[in-house]
């Protein structure tokens, strides 16, 4: 009875450690909308997602003649860099960092976008730099940050497509 | 025993709690009582845990409260932003100097390489087996101001006992939107997709070679042109049309080169490209090219030449398709005899899914056509020729390509077969 009682409470200590270890990977994987955070002065407010890719992959270069767009991503294994390469992109990561040595190559573009290594950084940034543009998990974006609609939609709203 | 297990339960549910609160408001712990009943220890460090906790909430909420009084107030046109979360906590604050390091500074020189080393075995009659240095490239990109830019590329080639240096392209522009963009310098005409796509850098092609009719050092198309270009797009909604137009020397007197150092005759050339790249299919570009030039190969030899091209390409990997058709037309302005040659290539590539997607079988077939009598394109042959290769990318920069490939250059020629190997990188 009592290496009976000993396997059962091994067990249930085991399942508790099994399901302590597995709730942060699970609690970080949920799906939040990724925000599109643009300079406050950026004179657009409404993209849809075909624009926001054209941005992205550097056919569009200007939000109006004077100012340049300066596009930012955030360092890989990010889940914002995830969505952004998986949504905007359909690219791998190799696939990506081959499309901007080539898009610099054949003088489309005099630079690949810059890199933030936070959501903190990406905000100060993109507050900071006139014409810059970022992906910003919405739960992080700080408030008076001007947020795109993509496709007419905020994020948390139904039919975000970014997340 | 027992309160060893549970010892080991309460440590390994302290650092779930602290990563759990990147997605969910801090919770004092339930664990408490248990705790109290077990280590004093344990009950050390849960309170110890709750006290960070209220700091962290604290200098969360005065940082909130200084940034509040510091932002300006929002625009009309501003989009709400969202409630921030406690998430933001663990991310590293921006400082100024990051600020600074990411802004641009001009000049700012950005310089890389490409090379590749090749090796060739054919049981074409006379010819050797053997490896070769592939072309040593070094790409240079120089924003000089927000609108002004400097793009340079510059070959090294191996010759019999030396190397050949040469400026592939040497280009200044100017942006002054998305609409218009002008510069001025050496290009990669922009005549198909290939020539402008792709080159010196052997990495960046799936390929080892460039398809015959766009292959350096060849005649069909004039691979070069020094002039003046403009370039951008065209407001055309989601169908993505851009356009490349460009006026210059033309062909020197040696066909395969650009006039460099001068035009060869009075007579400029031009060439206008246009391409869509529709939102709706994201990948696929369709462009049209038309050239036109004068040639001059010797003094008193006067050739008029009109080049009109089509491509469609689909540039994702899964699978990746290009085509691309030329159509060169010489009229002798002496006699007025005219010469049709034509050229054209498809290419499938399929990126495999196993392995992290490193290999990538791929397929040519490409075909030239010359007048035998064209008395311009004497280099030019006759062409029907497979490859069927395959692509592994060692690393994101570096890759192993072999090709099978079977082709017949001239009329009534054999073919040949021939094994070709490549490693081609950047750096």
């Amino acid at each position: 009875m009592t290496s009976h009682w000993k396997f059962v409470s091994r067990a249930f200590v085991l399942s508790c450690l099994c399901l302590a270890l597995l709730q942060p990977l699970a609690a970080q994987r949920h799906d939040v909308d990724v925000a599109v955070v643009v300079h406050p002065d950026t004179p657009i407010s409404n993209l849809s997602l075909a624009e926001v890719r054209k941005v992205f992959l550097g056919d569009r270069q200007y939000w109006s003649t004077n100012v340049p767009v300066v596009l930012m991503i955030r360092a890989p294994v990010a889940r914002e860099r995830d969505v952004v390469l998986k949504i905007i992109y359909q690219m791998s990561e190799s696939q990506f960092k081959q499309y901007w040595i080539a898009k610099i190559f054949r003088a489309e573009s005099a630079s690949a976008p810059k890199v933030v290594y936070s959501n903190d950084m990406a905000n100060q940034l993109v507050t900071a730099i006139p014409g810059s543009i970022a992906f910003i998990d919405s739960k992080d974006v700080k408030p008076g940050s001007k947020v795109l609609r993509v496709d007419g939609r905020l994020p948390g709203e139904p039919g975000y497509p970014l997340r | 025993m027992g309160s060893r297990w549970l010892l080991l339960l309460l440590f390994s549910l302290t650092p779930s709690a602290l990563l759990a609160q990147s997605s969910s408001p801090p919770q004092p712990p339930q664990s408490q009582s248990a705790a109290a009943a077990g280590e004093p220890s344990v009950q050390s460090l849960l309170e110890r845990i709750q006290q960070l906790e209220n700091r962290i909430t604290q200098l969360e909420e005065r940082d909130r409260q200084k940034e509040a009084a510091l932002a300006p107030a929002p625009a009309a046109a501003t989009a709400p932003a969202p409630t921030p979360g406690p998430a933001a906590m663990h991310d590293e604050h921006a400082s100024m100097s990051e600020i600074r390091d990411t802004e641009r500074r001009f000049p700012s020189l950005q310089i890389r390489g490409f090379g590749d080393v090749d090796f060739s075995a054919t049981d074409e009659k006379g010819s050797v087996s053997g490896f070769k240095m592939g072309q040593l490239v070094l790409h240079l990109a120089s924003p000089l101001s927000e609108k002004v830019s400097y793009f340079g590329e510059v070959s090294f080639t191996a010759q019999p006992g030396t190397y050949d240096l040469s400026v592939e392209r040497s280009i200044i522009r100017y942006d002054y939107n998305d609409y218009f963009k002008i510069s001025f310098g050496k290009y990669h005409t922009p005549i198909g997709y290939w020539n402008t796509a792709f080159h010196h850098g052997a990495w960046l092609q799936t390929t080892i070679d460039r398809p015959e009719m766009v292959k350096f050092g060849g005649t069909f198309i004039p691979v070069h042109f020094v002039g003046v270009q403009a370039e951008g797009n065209i407001p055309s909604g989601g169908l993505g049309l851009g356009y490349n137009v460009g006026f210059g020397n033309g062909r020197s007197s040696i066909l395969s080169k650009s006039g460099d150092s001068g035009d060869s005759n009075d007579n400029r050339s031009w060439v206008a490209n246009v391409y869509a790249r529709p939102s709706r299919f994201y990948g696929l570009q369709v462009g049209a090219s038309v050239y036109r030039d004068k040639l001059t190969p010797q003094p008193g030899q006067n050739f008029g030449e009109w080049i009109t091209a089509a491509d469609i390409v689909w540039t994702k990997e899964k699978p990746e398709f290009l085509a691309e058709y030329a159509n060169v037309h010489h009229r002798d302005e002496l006699t007025s005899n005219t010469w049709d040659s034509q050229s054209f290539y498809i290419q499938l590539a399929y990126r495999l899914p196993w392995q992290q997607s490193k290999w990538k079988p791929y397929y040519r077939y490409e075909y030239i056509h010359k007048p035998e009598d064209d008395p311009t394109l004497l280099n030019v042959l006759d062409l029907t020729g497979s490859t069927l290769g395959v692509r592994y990318d060692i690393t994101n920069y570096a890759a192993f390509k072999g090709e099978y490939r079977n082709s017949r250059h001239g009329v009534n020629e054999p073919r040949v077969n021939g094994a070709f190997f490549q490693t081609a990188f950047t750096f």
